[in-house]
């Protein structure tokens, strides 16, 4: 008995030696090839994603996207890139520590994530301050790259997206009077209502009501009866899908057949699944176009497809492009050091992505041509 | 040497472990007099955005800020705590529930002042700030082989133990004296505290306040640890996880809100190498409790069995003792 208890002591003992051992090896295998200046560079990049809680289908998609990129461009060979994903649940105290927890290991050199703006807003900071470059590419809110020098982004803020789409619509439909309806609780609807309000200030347009709801709200008649009497020519929407396709359906129930601008958040194919035809008339600007005809999305939306078994939607858009950025950075920097990538990143102009043709401007923000979509049939298709 | 093991990770999470104790032990005083309160998250709330509006706008010292913020939601407390008197348990439980909301809506609604849901950033950093005292001492964390933000975080942790320890010896103080009495005899039957002379409107509230005070304190010092607050910060899952640091502990005693807010906190990090399952084990690991021991992990009997223990090994040759309480 005594002498079996022994035997198996010696057997973990022996197991946790060999673990051991082979964690050391692996950590001289990266610094020594880190040192190598002559091969390709390697490095490895932290991901703060958000993966648990309610809004983990965010984070699904954004790691699936850097998934994918992840081994076209280690197959590619320029570079050589190890990602360590972490989980925030979406909050920010997790954000904080799990970031706490990346930058304290030398050997990463770059921050991708996390996923909120909230989440942004508490580790942008402290990575500018450790000096770690860190790109967000699903924070789309005001003030983020301003955070510090080493704050990216490649998610095309509200402010980009919304005027893009608010000129287009204008000008077709001869807009004069506007209405704006937004969500009062949400970071992302809130900032998505203070650039409309600006635009359509700045455009000249007449504001007749500006209306709110809560997260979760299920009926807004009251709001719609209200603009349905003051007449406007459009409509403005800043909420996410789940409410604005609901917000779309009671509209067009009532009678009300304007069309609609919403920001990033609205822009999900889930809205034509929740609404119907009700959500014909939407027009959003976005980056990601699924059916766009350029041989690089199309192969994009295919591989994703056979590898996940649905569709890519903008967040997975967006993280493909964006480990493609931190490579590129990783090239030109010519070694894995958080400075240079730092330099290197800020130099980077019009990347080729599948979001189209990628700058930063001198604050680390997004310099690019969104598109503006409508949803027409049941269907998003280009909005001339 | 000492800049190996304190790795900025490490210390977060203690720091989180620390701030999270006080609100375990804000809800363990509110529950020592009876009372279920589920509005210390609207308290914490007041206290966060108390401190960091002041120290923002009126460029008021850190200390002072949380020192302010800790006396408004205590102030707070007691303008609940008295009309709340009339309710008890479950009712107590909803009302304050409401209260917590209600705060929170305010956050969001009162855009002039708390920016809405877009949240307070640019709040001054207790470590930084602290850090540049130091600095401007002519002390270098490199004299310790520290670098800069293992000391920041450093300086964090040990302003918040030294806080924690002073909390838990003046509630540990409390609970022996006329005061915790007081709570205890209410909690077991209001009615017979009543007759014994024990001026129950005066002891429910001060023990509710207590506690309002303490999460305000907290949210405070959580304001300047994280430097951003927003409004979802204190929304009612925040509530539920406090009251849990209590419950899993034991809300008996001081020491189960104490192991709780520490056991919770390092739980999820803990499970992070198991990373999509983890908030289920946190769950189970909950339901578990439930079934097993409902009284929480941390109880009278568990403790005095702990001391008997330690003392037989000490020899146990101090002779009879009278049993103590804490």
């Amino acid at each position: 008995m005594r002498n079996s208890l022994k035997k198996v002591y010696l057997l973990i003992s022996v197991l946790m030696v060999v673990m051991l051992a082979a964690c050391g090896e692996d950590n001289t295998n990266t610094s020594n090839a880190s040192e190598n200046s002559g091969g390709p560079v390697s490095a490895k990049i932290g991901v703060i994603s958000y993966m648990t809680g309610p809004g983990a289908a965010y984070g699904e998609a954004i790691t699936n996207g850097f998934n994918l990129a992840l081994d076209e461009i280690n197959e590619k060979g320029d570079v050589k890139i190890e990602l360590v994903i972490e989980d925030s649940a979406g909050k920010q105290d997790q954000a904080m520590t799990v970031a706490q927890k990346l930058m304290s290991s030398d050997d990463i050199v770059a921050l991708l994530g996390p996923t909120l703006s909230t989440e942004m807003n508490v580790v942008g900071p402290e990575a500018d301050i450790n000096g770690i470059p860190i790109m967000g590419t699903s924070t789309t809110a005001a003030g983020i790259p301003q955070i510090g020098e080493y704050v990216f982004r490649n998610s095309i803020p509200e402010s980009l997206a919304i005027p893009a789409a608010l000129e287009k619509a204008v000008n077709k439909y001869g807009v004069k009077k506007v209405a704006i309806l937004y969500g009062n609780d949400d970071l992302f609807t809130q900032s998505g209502f203070d650039t409309m309000k600006a635009e359509a200030e700045k455009m000249g347009l007449e504001i007749v009501t500006i209306e709110t709801f809560q997260k979760g709200q299920s009926d807004y008649n009251a709001q719609l009866t209200k603009i349905k009497d003051l007449q406007p020519d459009l409509i403005l929407a800043s909420a996410l899908y789940n409410e604005g396709a609901v917000i779309m359906d009671q509209a067009r129930k009532m009678g009300i057949d304007l069309p609609f601008v919403g920001g990033n958040g609205f822009n999900s194919p889930q809205v034509i699944e929740i609404a119907g035809e009700a959500s014909d008339g939407l027009i959003v600007a976005t980056p990601w176009f699924g059916e766009k005809d350029d041989p690089k999305v199309q192969e994009f939306v295919k591989k994703y497809e056979s590898a996940y078994g649905h569709k890519p939607d903008q967040f997975a858009a967006q993280a493909y492009d964006a480990l493609y950025i931190m490579a590129e950075g990783l090239k030109n920097a010519g070694e894995a050091d958080r400075d240079a990538l730092r330099d290197a990143l800020a130099e980077i102009k019009d990347l080729d992505g599948i979001l189209g043709k990628f700058s930063f401007d001198e604050d680390g923000d997004v310099i690019m041509e969104p598109t503006v979509l409508i949803i027409k049939d049941g269907a998003f298709q280009q909005f001339e | 040497m000492l800049g190996v093991i304190l790795n900025p990770y490490h210390l977060q999470i203690v720091s989180f472990i620390l701030i999270n104790i006080i609100l375990g032990i804000s809800i363990y005083i509110t529950l020592s007099s009876g009372q279920l309160s589920l509005g210390n998250a609207g308290f914490m709330g007041i206290g966060a955005y108390t401190s960091a509006l002041l120290t923002i706008n009126f460029d008021l010292p850190i200390f002072l800020g949380i020192i302010l913020g800790a006396v408004v939601a205590g102030v707070f407390g007691i303008l609940i705590g008295i009309p709340a008197l009339r309710l008890s348990g479950v009712y107590l439980a909803i009302a304050t529930l409401g209260f917590g909301e209600v705060i929170r809506v305010i956050f969001v609604n009162w855009e002039s002042i708390t920016q809405g849901s877009i949240g307070l950033s640019g709040i001054p950093h207790m470590g930084r700030e602290l850090f540049k005292t130091f600095s401007l001492t002519g002390f270098d964390p490199d004299m310790l082989g520290l670098k800069n933000n293992q000391f920041i975080y450093l300086l964090v942790v040990l302003t918040l133990l030294l806080v924690n320890i002073l909390l838990i010896w003046f509630f540990i103080r409390q609970n022996k004296s006329r005061v915790g009495r007081a709570f205890a005899a209410i909690k077991m039957d209001e009615k017979a505290a009543e007759s014994m002379g024990i001026n129950i409107t005066y002891y429910k509230v001060l023990s509710f306040t207590q506690g309002a005070i303490l999460a305000g304190f907290a949210g405070a010092l959580y304001a300047h640890v994280m430097a951003y607050i927003s409004p979802a910060d204190f929304a009612y899952h925040r509530a539920v996880d406090i009251l849990i640091f209590s419950i899993f502990g034991g809300s008996e005693l001081i020491w189960g809100a104490i192991f709780g807010a520490t056991f919770m906190t390092i739980l999820p990090e803990a499970l992070r190498f198991i990373s999509d399952y983890r908030y289920m084990i946190y769950g189970v690991v909950l339901i578990a409790m439930m079934a097993f021991r409902p009284q929480g992990i941390i109880d009278v009997s568990l403790l005095n069995w702990f001391k008997k223990k330690l003392k037989l090994k000490r020899g146990g040759s101090l002779g009879i003792r009278t049993k103590k309480y804490n």
